[in-house]
């Protein structure tokens, strides 16, 4: 172990600024270069194994920077239950990484032992609500901290989903004491494909549950839209961000570009523009 | 009202099965999240077995990609996982064919993803000997590199390897003899390269945790070619510690 090998990292809660995910094609650009942003975000499931590329510049870049540890392979929202041995990965990864905020996501990812790997929707049911709250509270206890857990993109809507999506997270939140991460580019491409109020979205969340923000841009396909991280946000999908930021406050930001990954400086300017919106909110409560 | 089980059932059955259906709407797009598995799944495969690929072409890779994840469905939210099966599914899938070397091939490929996510351990050196006397040295067990793997394969894989690090590479003559080799991390990266037949079967004793006087049988190698085998040994920092088992 491993906080050991944190020593020198820097420390504390991640401020209000804008973010960028730590990329493979970006690992000797970011270190050599020192990008003003504000954070790191790393997808937990790389950082499991002991060694490798990816293990060694995140404890680099780690000197550098506060780190959030974004994870998709909990899926929390499985019937199967709480998978003990993944959990007990985060668990390590945490205590190697020191990261400031943990996330994972309101979704299930397998169904009888198979993995489908993927965020799959939950109906926004008292039930999918009580079952993610009780194995989101289960990691938490297990992992001894709060966890943020972020909606998830939609291309279907279940037939029986009585609930709005924003009471179904609200119910979690109050159940489980986890927080939230709202990605405004997924409430975006949901409320797109499925006619959703976006909104009504944002503003139905409680009140001080978010703690981290997220965008991305999204591809078209036929009549919908993927979230595919693999462009620049769009100008809808900053409103929505301006709006979440009036609502919930300057918050730590993350710009996802996972696919078709530009030169770094291309992603951290697009992290300028995330900061210049949190900066605007920062202004009027100067 | 169906309940979680049986939606997230009916949910995963319709999507390793388009007829099935599921009381989503618009159902149509199901066919995003089964789009996704299939390009997250083979992503996986590529990114593991980029030399299989290369041999095979896209399209059969793509086919493989497929049939591979119906035959061995992932079991792990870490898709790191997911190709850990990929050489005993083409054993199977290629039995009957003159490619079985693909199998092989894939082999050596899952043993350079383990080894380059592998913690590489302080080696020790060669005067660690001196602290032993002369009869005590049979009764040794080596502890080898973590992330050493060995490889023996009636085809040319250790070539076949490393002529296809570029695409489209020439062909590897199949009618070469069989090689072995290993795999092992030096300086933060995958090693691979051959070793003769002799030496091999020493490394293998010794990973498998006989002592140096059952490896040097087991080899069958004389004092010199043991000497040059020990040399080898610490010389590739492959050692990691000795222990002593004179109760055997």
């Amino acid at each position: 172990m491993t906080r050991l090998e944190t020593r020198g990292a820097v420390q504390g809660p991640i401020p209000a600024r804008a973010g960028i995910g730590l990329r493979s094609p970006h690992h000797e650009s970011l270190l050599a270069e020192r990008p003003a942003v504000g954070f790191i975000e790393a997808h937990t499931e790389n950082y499991f194994h002991e060694g490798g590329g990816a293990m060694r510049a995140l404890l680099r870049a780690r000197a550098n920077y506060p780190l959030s540890l974004h994870g998709v392979g909990l899926g929390l929202g499985s019937v199967d239950g709480v998978d003990r041995e993944h959990l007990a990965q985060v668990k390590r990864a945490i205590a190697r990484f020191d990261p400031a905020l943990v996330s994972e996501h309101a979704c299930w990812v397998r169904a009888r032992g198979e993995f489908f790997n993927d965020l799959l929707p939950l109906p926004c049911t008292e039930e999918a609500a009580r079952l993610l709250a009780r194995q989101v509270a289960e990691a938490q206890d297990f992992l001894g901290r709060q966890l943020l857990i972020e909606n998830v993109s939609a291309y279907v809507a279940f037939e029986h989903s009585p609930l709005p999506e924003w009471e179904f997270l609200g119910e979690v939140v109050a159940l489980s004491g986890c927080a939230l991460l709202l990605d405004v580019n997924n409430i975006y491409v949901s409320a797109q494909n499925l006619g959703l109020d976006a909104h009504a979205y944002i503003d139905g969340l409680p009140a001080g549950s978010v703690r981290e923000f997220h965008v991305a841009g999204h591809a078209r396909n036929g009549n919908v839209l993927v979230d595919d991280h693999g462009s620049k946000v769009c100008d809808a999908v900053w409103e929505l961000l301006r709006r979440a930021v009036r609502r919930f406050g300057p918050l730590p930001t993350l710009v996802e570009w996972d696919n078709d990954i530009p030169p770094l400086a291309t992603l951290v300017a697009e992290s300028q523009r995330a900061d210049q919106i949190l900066r605007e909110r920062r202004g009027l409560a100067a | 009202m169906a309940s979680l089980r049986e939606v997230q059932d009916s949910f995963a059955a319709s999507l390793r099965d388009p007829a099935v259906a599921c009381a989503v709407l618009p159902p149509a797009n199901l066919a995003v999240y089964r789009n996704n598995a299939s390009h997250t799944f083979r992503k996986s495969l590529e990114i593991t077995y980029p030399v299989v690929r290369r041999r095979v072409g896209e399209d059969y890779f793509r086919q493989l990609s497929a049939h591979y994840r119906q035959r061995f469905p992932s079991r792990s939210g870490d898709l790191h996982w997911f190709g850990r099966d990929f050489a005993a599914f083409l054993d199977d899938y290629l039995d009957d064919s003159g490619y079985r070397w693909l199998a092989d091939l894939a082999r050596l490929e899952w043993s350079v993803a383990e080894c380059s996510v592998a913690a590489e351990r302080p080696a020790i050196f060669a005067d660690v000997l001196t602290r032993y006397a002369a009869a005590q040295f049979e009764h040794l067990v080596f502890q080898l590199q973590p992330s050493l793997k060995l490889h023996s394969s009636a085809f040319p894989v250790f070539t076949l390897w490393s002529t296809n690090q570029v695409e489209n590479a020439p062909p590897v003559d199949q009618s070469l003899s069989g090689e072995t080799g290993m795999v092992r991390l030096r300086h933060e990266s995958a090693e691979v390269r051959t070793v003769d037949a002799g030496l091999f079967s020493f490394l293998s004793a010794l990973a498998g945790g006989s002592s140096l006087g059952d490896a040097m049988s087991t080899a069958a190698l004389d004092g010199r070619a043991l000497t040059d085998a020990l040399g080898f040994v610490f010389r590739e920092g492959l050692v990691c510690a000795l222990t002593l088992n004179e109760a055997r």
